[in-house]
């Protein structure tokens, strides 16, 4: 029979690689990308005014700039709806001029108060605008909808105007800045570009293009949370994942002596396997905290005078230990079932041949059941050292998310309450680094493991 | 001096009896084969000596030491598992090694031992590997390495050939026989293959739902089984049963089957006289009975229904009443399907079956 | 039962110390049994007590919560004060239905969509197959909800942000990864032939896949199903990044979880918990085969 190639394994998992291209691949692509790249850091500048022209040069973001010229654009109906186009609106209007005569042509919507419209919601009769305090009374009526016209007249405050017709533009400056101690000029469209009080000097207020920075991850680093958050959360590591071990394998050896009630210390092993970490965090704080079950016990038993606050500023070790515990407590469970599930992988009469052979229980366990479970453990190891990054409810429960802080938590902070989408990222870049550093360790032990089973 | 005493020994598991209150006696140095079909206890009966899995009742000794409560690891023994039961994170070597190690051997006799065993099951070469870079038999040798580098006075095997095939089966069969031999080590070894247990066993302990049968040298328990049971599982083929029934003819016993009668052995009158207007089962052989291509006063009539060559004989397939027999002739003998010939039951081969309990009646135990 | 053949050896006599010998075995025997139970019950009295202390909090009155010290006898008094207290907060039940919601889509978008993947990995033998699992496991290794920041800024660019809905869709990438592998492995538990005797049987491939091993897989597949639903519940970071208003339960008390009293925080601990322990107590006995294939 010839082999042909198969394509329903392939329809079967392309759900899944779709999926998981949208929202695991693409998010992690924006995550980095939003750690190292400004996306307003350059404003592009234009030999004329339209976005037609090519991009003659750039200014950076925050230079200093003189407005050269102004110019309107009229819009393109479709691109009206861009929220952020800065326009102006212009009426082509007909009254009556200061010196009496009638004059027709363009003033800015600024000035115009519209008090009819017609059916369709266009304006066609209006009154000029009284200029308050200005030195100048009187409201400019241009030939083209531009202030650097020609003049046509000038009408006073309150003369009913009739309005022909209206036109949208869009604004753009000729700007005049400096790149590098070089003189540079190029047309841009006004919205980017804040304008001081005397309309002629300014400044870029963002841009419109990206560049590759280094200054989320130097705000990053420059917190004053970061080192601590890092050195926490590598602590805590270092801390908790041993004394796991050690819990989770005495748990897999009871498991495996086949009690009577087995199955009962077998669930109750493995409660917290579904237990919230928010919840966990919670619980260990009512045993932490000032009037919680620790002093209560303590003081009820006489080892105590007065109740000790635990979580507080001045307590920082208290609080570790608090996250310490509660982090065995919620994440032992994890590290057992894999070990559980390790055991069951060897056979009895591998057990029995090292009992047999002169092997006490400790023996048995060093020279036999860990070798044995090594594949196991290194991917139990794995897991909870990335599971270990991603800490956050229990801390923020124990210590209120600054007093003691890990690298999720600040990334949480940045987000939320700082409103730092770029420093957050950078954090959650950082996170991802770290733990793509270890699945890569991961899956070279998943592959060495697979070959040694021939 | 490392006999095994093994004294009324019970063991439950939940409501099921595995062995039921055996005794049995095993000879210092001696080939001792556990014998029976799958669920009979024998493996269970092996785990107790080795003391994996506490007996309820009853008392193990190994030479004068009673270690019915000691733990595996003191009761001077090694053992080959069924799964071998190879570390599979040890080399070769560390496999050998291990309970040497373990008994704290010093390194100098470890490695003189390990290589020893090596060498005698011709493994010396993959001291190196891994279990996994080893073939099914090599895995066994490795095994049995392992249990004869410790130098115990005793040696327990769980069925281990009965993850190889045919051929390696047949050659490890032999080599494992050359081998216990020459250590000397007390065995009892757990098998559900009789060839196994007939060619290899200096005695054979037939076992079935937790009882010990019989208990004898091959020759005896194949020629002289204790029940009808023993004789059906020993021997390929099995033992063929034949209904009869005993009748008493001028103060002589006769037992008829069918039209045919038979006399019986002188020796076995005087027992079966009991039986007298009863039915009884007889045992032979099929190469026991002698085939007749012709009429013969003290043969009986058979048709033929299967025919099958097997090269040193032919195996016949014939029909007395209800009963099947197999009867094997010598290749020269002619003989086709749906022939007739005639049947002759040496008196001396044939085992008298009590129909009620099964067991063989000898004349000599009455 | 006698002992048919010779017996030669004679028979040892049960001297004084050998009988001393035994009785020392049993009692050792017996000690280390004892020792194995007490340390078992220790580790569960470790898992327990805290449970035991939370949710004494939280079936009591608010008033008994705030006393010190405390007594470790549970429920005194008993009453359901604490839990009414906490359920009628604001947000709470909104919370309550959203968390519901957004685990109920998870769970149910990650089956469909893992079903077939983890079919197929366990049944074809095609090209690639080992580098998807690879990278399915590495996938699952990965701290999956960090990515809830990213995902953030696209949901405000898609205009999607703030949902029950987008938050299920963050959820399922979070339990995809292990959807499938458990689903892989269920599915390998039921030999293939069954599915070929069906075929030769006169099925068709699909109706073999339905009369013969969806009968036979349903119980896993729901076993997994919970857990999908157990991690969606629990999960907090994600949420609390991605919803604003429409907050889950987590989400809403994490974020309240500064200004808020201990009966209420005490009691939404243990709210948060009840799910947990029933679904782990319903699927414990797949827990071993689901983590003893991902570990693999």
């Amino acid at each position: 029979m010839k082999k042909r190639l198969n394509l329903t394994p392939y329809w079967l998992i392309l759900p899944s690689v779709i999926y998981l291209a949208l929202f695991f691949a693409w998010p992690m692509v924006q995550a980095l990308t939003l750690s190292i790249w400004d996306g307003d850091a350059r404003l592009q500048l234009r030999a004329e005014a339209t976005l037609r022209s090519p991009v003659s040069d750039w200014l950076p973001r925050g230079a200093p700039i003189e407005v050269v010229e102004r110019r309107g654009n009229t819009v393109d109906p479709d691109d009206l709806g861009q929220s952020n186009l800065r326009t102006e609106v212009w009426f082509y209007i007909r009254g009556e001029s200061a010196d009496g005569r009638t004059v027709e042509g363009w003033a800015p919507e600024a000035r115009v108060r519209v008090r009819e419209t017609d059916a369709a919601g266009a304006p066609t009769l209006g009154t000029i605008r009284p200029r308050i305090g200005g030195s100048d009374p009187l409201t400019t009526v241009y030939a083209e909808p531009s202030v650097v016209s020609d003049v046509v007249g000038r009408i006073e405050s309150n003369a009913v105007v009739a309005i022909e017709r209206q036109t949208i533009l869009e604004l753009w400056y000729l700007v005049r800045g400096e790149r590098d101690g070089a003189a540079i000029e190029g047309w841009a469209p006004s919205r980017y570009v804040q304008v001081f009080g005397d309309n002629v000097r300014g400044r870029i207020d963002r841009g419109d293009a990206g560049e590759l920075t280094l200054r989320y991850l130097r705000s990053m680093i420059n917190d004053r949370f970061f080192w601590p958050a890092l050195w926490t959360t590598l602590l805590l590591m270092a801390i908790i994942i041993p004394v796991q071990f050690v819990l989770a394998i005495i748990m897999a050896l009871i498991i495996q002596q086949q009690l009577r009630g087995n199955t009962f210390f077998l669930y109750v092993f493995a409660i917290a396997l579904g237990v919230s970490e928010l919840a966990v965090g919670i619980v260990w704080y009512a045993i932490f905290t000032q009037n919680g079950y620790l002093n209560s016990i303590l003081v009820s038993l006489g080892w105590l005078a007065a109740p000790i606050p635990y979580l507080t500023a001045d307590t920082r070790h208290w609080i570790i230990v608090a996250i310490w515990l509660a982090e065995i407590w919620r994440a032992t469970a994890l590290v057992m079932v894999i070990v559980v599930a390790g055991l069951q992988a060897i056979s009895h009469e591998i057990l029995e041949a090292a009992d047999l052979f002169g092997a006490n229980l400790w023996k048995r366990v060093r020279y036999v059941i860990l070798p044995m479970l090594k594949p196991s453990l290194q991917v139990a190891l794995i897991l909870r050292t990335i599971l270990a990054l991603q800490v956050f409810a229990v801390v923020i429960a124990l210590s209120g998310g600054d007093v003691v802080t890990v690298l999720a938590n600040e990334a949480y902070r940045q987000y939320y309450t700082l409103r730092n989408v770029n420093v957050a990222a950078a954090y959650a870049a950082l996170i991802l680094l770290l733990s793509m550093f270890s699945a890569a360790v991961y899956l070279r032990m998943v592959r060495s493991h697979e070959e040694m089973q021939e | 001096m490392a006999a095994i005493r093994i004294e009324n020994v019970t063991k439950k598991f939940g409501n099921f009896v595995a062995v039921d209150n055996v005794t049995l006696i095993v000879e210092d140095q001696e080939f001792m084969v556990l014998l029976g079909p799958s669920g009979c206890g024998k493996t269970t009966l092996l785990r107790a000596v080795a003391g994996l899995g506490m007996a309820d009742s009853g008392r193990i000794c190994i030479g004068d030491r009673d270690v019915t409560y000691l733990p595996p690891r003191k009761r001077g023994i090694s053992m080959v598992f069924q799964s071998y039961a190879i570390f599979p994170h040890m080399n070769v070597y560390d496999n050998i090694a291990f309970g040497l190690k373990m008994n704290k051997f010093d390194k100098a006799e470890i490695d003189r031992r390990v290589r020893e065993a090596a060498e005698l099951l011709h493994i010396e070469t993959m001291l190196d590997r891994y279990p996994s870079k080893l073939s099914g038999g090599q895995r066994q040798r490795v095994a049995v390495a392992r249990a004869i580098a410790m130098k115990s006075q005793v040696l327990l095997m769980d069925e281990p050939l009965s993850n190889l095939d045919a051929l390696l089966r047949l050659e490890m069969r032999a080599e494992l026989k050359r081998l216990l031999a020459e250590i000397k080590a007390t065995t009892i070894y757990v098998t559900h293959d009789q060839i196994e247990a007939l060619s290899m066993g200096d005695r054979i302990a037939v076992m079935r739902e937790g009882k010990i049968l019989q208990c004898d040298h091959p020759t005896v328990v194949y020629d002289r089984p204790a029940t009808d049971f023993v004789g059906g599982f020993i021997g390929n083929p099995p033992m063929n049963f034949l209904d009869a029934q005993v009748q008493r003819r001028d103060g002589a016993v006769e037992v008829a089957i069918g039209d045919f009668k038979l006399r019986p052995h002188p020796l076995m009158e005087p027992l079966l006289r009991g039986y007298d207007g009863k039915p009884i089962v007889i045992g032979i052989r099929a190469e026991n009975m002698e085939a007749l291509a012709a009429p013969a006063d003290d043969a009986l009539k058979v048709r033929v229904l299967v025919v099958e060559p097997l090269g040193a004989q032919n195996l016949l397939t014939v029909k007395i009443g209800a009963n099947i027999v197999k009867v094997s002739t010598h290749p020269s003998f002619e003989v086709a399907p749906d022939q007739e010939l005639w049947l002759r039951f040496p008196a001396d081969k044939i085992r008298w079956v009590d129909r009620e309990s099964g067991r063989v009646l000898y004349p000599e135990l009455n | 039962m006698s002992v048919t053949g010779n017996i030669a050896a004679a028979p040892v006599q049960a001297s004084e110390e050998m009988l001393r010998v035994r009785q020392r075995a049993l009692l050792r025997h017996r000690i280390q049994r004892g020792f194995v139970y007490l340390l078992a019950l220790a580790l569960c009295l470790w898992v327990l007590a805290p449970i035991w202390f939370i949710a004494s909090m939280a079936l009591t009155t608010p008033a008994t919560v705030r006393t010190f010290p405390k007594g470790v006898l549970p429920f005194i008094p008993f009453s359901f004060d604490t839990m009414q207290f906490f359920l009628t907060s604001q947000g709470i039940i909104p919370g309550l239905i959203n968390s519901v919601v957004v685990a109920l889509i998870t769970l149910a978008l990650s089956t469909v969509i893992a079903a077939p993947a983890g079919y197929a990995i366990s049944r074809f033998l095609f090209p690639g197959r080992d580098f998807y699992r690879l990278s399915i496991l590495a996938v699952r290794a990965f701290p999956v909800v960090i990515l809830a920041i990213p995902l953030a800024v696209v949901f405000i660019n898609v205009g999607i942000y703030d949902s029950v809905y987008s938050l299920a869709l963050m959820h399922t990438a979070l339990t995809l990864p292990t959807t499938i592998l458990v689903i892989g492995s269920v599915f390998a538990s039921i030999p293939y032939e069954l599915e070929e005797a069906a075929q030769v049987y006169g099925c068709t491939p699909l109706q073999a896949f339905r009369s013969v091993v969806l009968p036979l897989v349903a119980p896993g597949i729901a076993a997994s199903a919970i857990f999908t639903f157990v991690m969606s519940w629990n999960e907090v970071f994600a949420a609390s990044i991605l919803t604003v208003r429409n907050r889950t339960l987590p989400a809403q008390v994490l974020a309240t979880l500064n200004q808020s009293s201990e009966p209420y925080q005490f009691a939404g601990a243990f709210f948060m918990m009840i799910p947990a322990l029933i679904f782990i107590f319903l699927i414990r006995r797949y827990l071993f085969n689901m983590w003893g294939q991902i570990s693999k």
